[in-house]
């Protein structure tokens, strides 16, 4: 079994003990509505989570995507508003955002070589004072969040029967980018980038167009949040998104993305996501006091990333003790 | 014979119905917008007063950081875990709208404090906001003479509390004294006093006089005190705050902030709790409300003559 494949056995294990745990400590935890809830919670952070896996898999860092939700969000509340453009026109435009600022992200990461995490950082700067010029505002000049009550836009923050319409877009947007990644030219291109960037290029593959690519692609999963979170919650701040950049973080690693690039998947991401979402509500199951939550919180995410460490060391060494015993072997098999 | 048998089960079905009436824990959420601020802390502590007396009552507190988006979410985990009554101070009012009508239509009463939400409640027990602002206003007027130049340090945008606070405080200076300019207003990110500090460094370097500052709430004027203290202008600057929390009290009788507008945040949680027992009584929320029973408590101007008359008890 490979490290990917136990790995995410071991999280989804866990996740069924802390399940089973949480729903013998209260009943109310193991209801249909509460684990729909957890579902929702995930795919909010799994979303953005997807596109942020391809940017770390290419060894990159996106810190604007809770910007890029901002604005998103502050674009279509601005056509909700003061247009008359209904909703199935107007979040195409809303989904530029993303495309947009990916370019830009992409454009000075590849152009002027610059770091990652610096340009995204920037540009999370520059889209929160955006967010806040475009905000909506009342007739005394502040800013005022907008109560959004358009059936159609509200759509997305719906359920089908008991399902939350963002879980299956999640899910589908899961399937679909892991398709990708292990399918396609493009997505073993994206693998090999993050692995060795110099060897990538040796080989063929046009790296700038990768990394460009993913930085989109990480936009548009922003901004295709972004749509969902404002309709959850019926509104939107010029700050919404902003600060989600740790859980989203946390999700992908805790799904087996390392930050140094070059492997990972979307299903290990899923998982992450959900198993924080999983946790955050246990703790309100379990009525933690809130001093305790973020060290609960944060000392798991510390143990995964341990274990996991722990375990490829592990894996590595075993690796390493096979192939000395298959020399040895080879050698004395010579020898005679 | 069967009658009596009926009469019997009836009565254990009876005795069964009244005995889980009585053992049933009402959990109850409290969700302000930041756990571990001194009002947040008083309120939770006036709540215990009332709460404490009821062995049925489990309270579980939930610290979102001042985030609407985690807020939301933390709201979602309560209505799906079958809470019987949410405690909430909204970070956004319309942001948090969504989720008090999810738990209204599951039959839970939802309480906000200080900041009501668009969608009607049961009830909000507030702190006066526009009324607040325009005390300080008045008060700050009179303590400079009706001239001169004021600053404001704000609360973040759409902080319907402090945009409140702010409209009254800029509507006294407008009516009442006609030669005070407002010479500046910055927003001071998530409330905090270290943002307030470089907020107030950056009025000073600007403004050579400066009369008075109004920080929307304590801890930013906590900040501000800091910073025109460390410029050596305190004395000729009035900082006024919003919400009285018990070390602003205490600068105010030292004489390094000029007033703030007092709030008794323990009556305050109090009030909500005493509030949420009540509507439990009545079992579950039966419908939604059309209308919410806003509370508000009228604000005490705390200045070096006045503050004397807050007891220590009422001091959180």
């Amino acid at each position: 079994m490979s490290l990917a494949a136990l790995r995410r056995l071991i999280l989804i294990g866990l996740m069924l003990a802390i399940g089973a745990a949480l729903a013998i400590a209260d009943h109310v935890f193991f209801t249909m509505g509460n684990l729909m809830t957890i579902l929702q919670q995930g795919s909010l952070t799994g979303i953005l989570a997807i596109g942020f896996t391809l940017v770390m898999i290419t060894a990159g860092i996106d810190m604007s995507i809770g910007a890029v939700v901002a604005v998103t969000s502050m674009v279509a509340v601005n056509f909700l508003s003061y247009t008359k453009i209904p909703v199935l026109l107007f979040l195409p435009l809303s989904l530029l955002v993303g495309v947009v600022v990916g370019s830009l992200n992409g454009f000075f990461i590849t152009r002027f070589k610059l770091p990652e995490f610096i340009v995204t950082l920037a540009m999370r700067g520059i889209l929160s004072g955006l967010a806040l010029m475009i905000a909506v505002r009342d007739s005394t000049g502040f800013i005022q969040n907008v109560y959004i009550q358009d059936p159609t836009y509200l759509w997305f923050g719906g359920q089908v029967g008991p399902v939350y319409i963002v879980t299956i877009a999640f899910l589908v947007l899961a399937f679909f980018t892991q398709l990708f990644m292990k399918r396609t030219r493009a997505g073993t291109n994206i693998y090999a980038t993050g692995a060795n960037p110099a060897a990538a290029r040796l080989s063929g593959i046009n790296t700038t167009r990768t990394i460009v690519g993913v930085y989109i692609f990480s936009g548009v999963c922003a901004s295709l949040a972004a749509v969902f979170i404002s309709s959850q919650m019926m509104t939107a701040m010029p700050d919404l998104g902003i600060g989600t950049e740790m859980d989203v973080i946390a999700a992908v690693v805790i799904g087996g993305t390392p930050f140094t690039g070059g492997v990972g998947d979307v299903w290990g991401t899923v998982i992450g996501a959900i198993f924080l979402a999983l946790l955050k509500n246990g703790i309100t199951v379990l009525g933690i006091s809130p001093w305790i939550q973020p060290i609960v919180v944060g000392g798991i995410i510390v143990l995964t990333v341990i274990a996991d460490v722990w375990y490829k060391d592990l894996a590595e060494a075993s690796a390493a003790r096979t192939a000395r015993r298959a020399r040895d072997a080879a050698a004395d098999g010579a020898a005679a | 014979m069967a009658k009596s048998k009926i009469l019997a089960l009836s009565l254990c079905a009876l005795a069964a119905f009244s005995l889980s009436a009585q053992s049933k824990t009402f959990k109850i959420g409290y969700l302000p917008t930041s756990i571990g601020q001194p009002n947040t802390n008083a309120w939770q502590a006036g709540m215990m007063r009332v709460f404490s007396k009821e062995p049925n009552v489990k309270l579980v507190a939930l610290d979102p950081q001042l985030s609407a988006q985690t807020q939301v979410g933390m709201m979602d985990d309560l209505i799906s875990q079958s809470c019987d009554a949410i405690v909430l101070q909204p970070v956004d009012a319309a942001a948090l709208s969504g989720s008090v009508r999810r738990a209204e239509s599951q039959g839970i009463y939802v309480v906000t404090l200080n900041t009501a939400t668009l969608q009607p409640h049961t009830a909000s027990v507030q702190m006066a906001d526009i009324a607040a602002g325009y005390l300080v206003g008045q008060e700050m007027g009179r303590q400079i003479h009706g001239r001169g130049n004021v600053a404001i340090i704000e609360s973040p945008p759409g902080a319907t509390l402090g945009v409140n606070r702010e409209k009254g405080f800029r509507e006294a200076i407008a009516k009442l004294y006609p030669g005070i300019t407002v010479v500046g207003a910055q927003v001071a990110e998530g409330w905090k006093k270290e943002n307030a500090i470089t907020i107030m460094n950056s009025f000073l370097q600007a403004n050579q006089e400066l009369d008075g500052v109004f920080a929307v709430n304590d801890n930013m004027a906590e900040g501000a005190m800091i910073a025109a203290e460390s410029a050596g202008r305190l004395a000729q600057i009035k900082i006024w705050g919003a919400n009285g929390q018990k070390s602003t009290l205490d600068l105010i009788e030292q004489g390094k902030i000029a007033g703030t507008a007092y709030n008794n945040c323990f009556a305050q949680g109090e009030q909500a709790a005493k509030i949420v027992m009540n509507s439990l009584a009545k079992g579950r929320l039966a419908s939604i409300p059309t209308k919410t029973d806003v509370i508000q408590i009228p604000p005490f101007a705390a200045m070096k003559g006045t503050v004397s008359q807050i007891s220590q008890q009422d001091r959180w």
